[in-house]
């Protein structure tokens, strides 16, 4: 149904330059995702929630009298998908590129989105960035059209750290076991960092395979005979629910301090399992009180779901756009990209989490992170099981703020 | 050296489900000249099935019906699409069953969602089976282990030792011949395909409560199965047991090697040198655990193009 209702203004715009060409130009958000394929899920999650924000701002009035327009390209799962589609948003008039799902891709767009504005003076597009969480992209890879919404592996590890040894969770041996790829390398780089901080040693690093590795028993037993008092990992999906499935079968008695256990199906796959285990993310509507309840229910409503995984972080990223867009003038009718990106660089929004903003130097957004545990007790169940993310701690978006990397050298237009 | 049992172990019973997944595969192949791509979709199936039914008639009986359940859309495949597109050459059946495992795999989510489901092996089987050097080991891996070599004896005397297997493999060998003799040649193909999608519908519903029984499971072990088959050469049961429990081993204990290209050039004193280059050079074993099994599908590609224990080897 909701493919339906978007269908024909994608068709209005696909037609030529009507809806360019006219006087007021309404902005054109593009969602640029993974909308096909085995990895559709997360993709479609960042879809609902951008759906979610542009309502919003359209229901406050969209922009210049008229309202935000959404555009949806499905990049197939890959960089070259991404690619291609970014080229035929770019004809239709898109200035906001919407991505989270994958740092592949998400590094081919804000490559593909530098060129482009290079190319384009006057016609510049933004790459609002709500989830692809590699270093690289706010490291060597930053620049001025580049805005991510979500954290990093060293914020969200960080954050992590400090929290399950305050809850004495996490002991002294700790194992790293990350996917080989940019972001899991990035990770292991930060549990390394952070042993002095958190007191640990770590006893052993992994590096495996994405999405491939079915059994993980081998790499069970090679943490058991680590000796390990805790495993951290950035595994996600069915990399982290098989690993913690192994270990359980295993009989191994280690705390998993996680990043992505919040995923949809997690829960009611691992069962009793995965109590007790720890997650570092965005957004917990526990810890937010009534003001998460309020956005629990208002996501709810519209959506038939609560918020989860990624979908609270891409609201609230889109409400900072939507900050930006409210104090950005339209010029003869239109939108200035360039002003727009100096607008988000000073957004500044309040969420159920607490206040987040955007540093300029290297377009980090500084958001507050919660670490939780899943319990039994947690006031908002997960995924129609017992059991839900129990906050432990919460970090203002300062405390789980890291420094801005020093390879950032970003260029901004005169 | 506990460690090493513990590994050996693990890598034996991930090949036996991999036998369990290829044997349906490769007996297709065999029989029919049949490559069945939807053939890993009817081990997802599986696992959806006794997903579904487990809850009704509970876990044992749910593996049981699962399999019969798969058998039965296999018979209906061959007999209504394969069969009318025979004729047309094998480049139409693998295209009829890569449409097909398109539509299996979507229509999955279009049942059971997007996300994995609660499909989990019951309490009484999540026990430990005994204790090694510190860590326990699964009873229901045993179970797996054992189911699929029950599997593979009973396919191995079926089709050596009973009346069914002679008509079965005269079929295939000199299909016009059997048909002139009076068998019913169609029936048998039907029947081949209907078992080889039931064994993969076993594999489904025992394994995906131990894994995860998800919409991707199928295209996760799907280009496994297709390595096994190619390793073990396409046809072959026993090559494909071989095949399974070679890839098994090798990526168990891989896994535990912590060494590099660079450590093997130490030997030689050019460990500065290999290093200053890096790259594959410096790439952990264990951390290409899950690709090692591409480079051997490579490596008898080139040296043994019908497989291990392939008839044109």
């Amino acid at each position: 149904m909701h493919t339906l209702a978007t269908f024909p203004s994608a068709m209005a715009c696909t037609l030529g330059l009507l809806c360019f060409g006219a006087s007021a130009a309404p902005v054109k958000i593009g969602v640029l995702e993974t909308l096909s394929g085995p990895q559709a899920s997360s993709g479609q999650a960042y879809r609902t929630a951008v759906r979610f924000a542009v309502d919003q701002i359209n229901a406050a009035g969209g922009w210049n009298g008229e309202p935000v327009q959404l555009l949806e390209y499905d990049n197939q799962g890959g960089p070259a998908g991404a690619a291609d589609k970014l080229k035929a948003a770019a004809a239709d008039g898109v200035q906001l590129i919407v991505q989270g799902a994958s740092s592949a891709i998400g590094g081919q767009i804000t490559e593909d989105v530098r060129k482009h504005n290079l190319r384009n003076p006057g016609k510049e597009i933004i790459y609002i960035n709500v989830g692809a969480e590699a270093l690289e992209l706010t490291g060597e890879k930053c620049n001025f059209h580049h805005f991510r919404f979500s954290g990093d592996a060293q914020i969200r590890t960080k954050a992590l750290v400090s929290a399950m040894k305050q809850a004495n969770a996490l002991g002294t041996r700790v194992y790293a076991i990350n996917q080989n790829y940019s972001w899991g390398q990035d990770m292991e780089r930060a549990i390394s960092d952070n042993a002095a901080a958190g007191g640990y040693q770590v006893v052993e690093k992994t590096l495996h395979d994405v999405n491939k590795v079915q059994d993980f028993a081998p790499y069970v037993a090679k943490i058991s005979a680590s000796k390990a008092d805790s495993v951290l990992t950035g595994n996600w999906s069915n990399d982290l629910l098989l690993l913690m499935k192994a270990s359980k079968s295993a009989g191994l008695k280690v705390r998993f301090g996680t990043v992505f256990l919040d995923q949809p199906g997690n829960l009611a796959n691992a069962g009793d399992l995965a109590v007790g285990h720890f997650v570092a993310h965005t957004f917990n509507a526990e810890a937010g009180g009534a003001e998460g309840e309020r956005f629990v229910n208002e996501y709810k409503a519209k959506t038939g779901h609560a918020p989860a995984f990624i979908e609270p972080q891409t609201v609230f990223g889109m409400a900072m756009v939507a900050d930006a867009l409210k104090r950005t003038r339209p010029e003869g009718g239109v939108l200035n990209v360039n002003a727009l990106a100096r607008a988000i660089e000073t957004a500044k929004i309040k969420t159920p989490m607490g206040e987040m903003s955007m540093r300029a130097a290297d377009h980090q957004v500084q958001m507050p992170i919660v670490v939780s545990t899943v319990s039994k007790d947690a006031r908002y169940k997960a995924d129609d099981t017992d059991m839900g993310f129990k906050p432990v701690k919460r970090f203002s978006a300062e405390e789980a703020s890291t420094p801005a990397q020093s390879s950032c050298a970003m260029k901004r237009p005169a | 050296m506990d460690q090493l049992i513990v590994s050996l172990m693990n890598g034996i019973v991930y090949g036996l489900l991999l036998f369990m997944v290829s044997a349906g595969l490769t007996l297709i192949f065999g029989m029919m000249g049949v490559l069945n791509f939807a053939h890993a979709s009817f081990y997802m199936l599986g696992a959806y099935f006794a997903y579904s039914l487990q809850g009704v008639i509970g876990f044992w009986p749910a593996v049981i019906a699962s399999p019969l359940l798969v058998g039965v859309i296999g018979v209906v495949v061959e007999r209504f699409f394969l069969r009318r597109v025979h004729h047309h050459g094998h480049a139409h059946e693998l295209l009829l069953t890569f449409g097909l495992s398109f539509i299996i795999a979507e229509s999955i989510k279009l049942f059971f969602g997007n996300f994995p489901v609660d499909y989990r092996i019951p309490a009484a089987l999540d026990v430990p089976a005994f204790s090694l050097g510190g860590a326990q080991y699964p009873a229901y891996r045993l179970v797996m282990g054992g189911i699929a070599i029950a599997m593979f004896v009973a396919i191995y005397l079926l089709l050596t030792r009973t009346r069914v297997g002679i008509v079965v493999r005269s079929a295939i060998y000199k299909p016009r011949m059997a048909e002139a003799l009076g068998h019913n040649v169609p029936l048998v193909f039907m029947g081949v395909f209907g078992v080889g999608a039931a064994l993969a519908g076993l594999a489904g519903a025992v394994a995906g409560a131990f894994y995860t029984t998800n919409p991707n499971m199928a295209l996760e072990l799907g280009v496994m199965v297709f390595v096994v088959v190619v390793v073990g050469g396409l046809g072959s049961l026993g090559g494909a047991m071989l095949a399974s429990l070679l890839i098994g081993v090798i990526t168990s204990l891989a896994v535990g090697i912590d060494r590099s290209l660079a450590d093997l050039l130490a030997l030689f004193g050019a460990s500065d040198w290999a290093r200053g280059v890096g790259g594959l050079l410096t790439l952990k074993v264990s951390s290409l655990s899950a690709t090692i099994p591409f480079a051997l599908m490579l490596l008898i590609l080139l040296v043994r193009p019908g497989g291990l224990m392939g008839e044109k080897g």
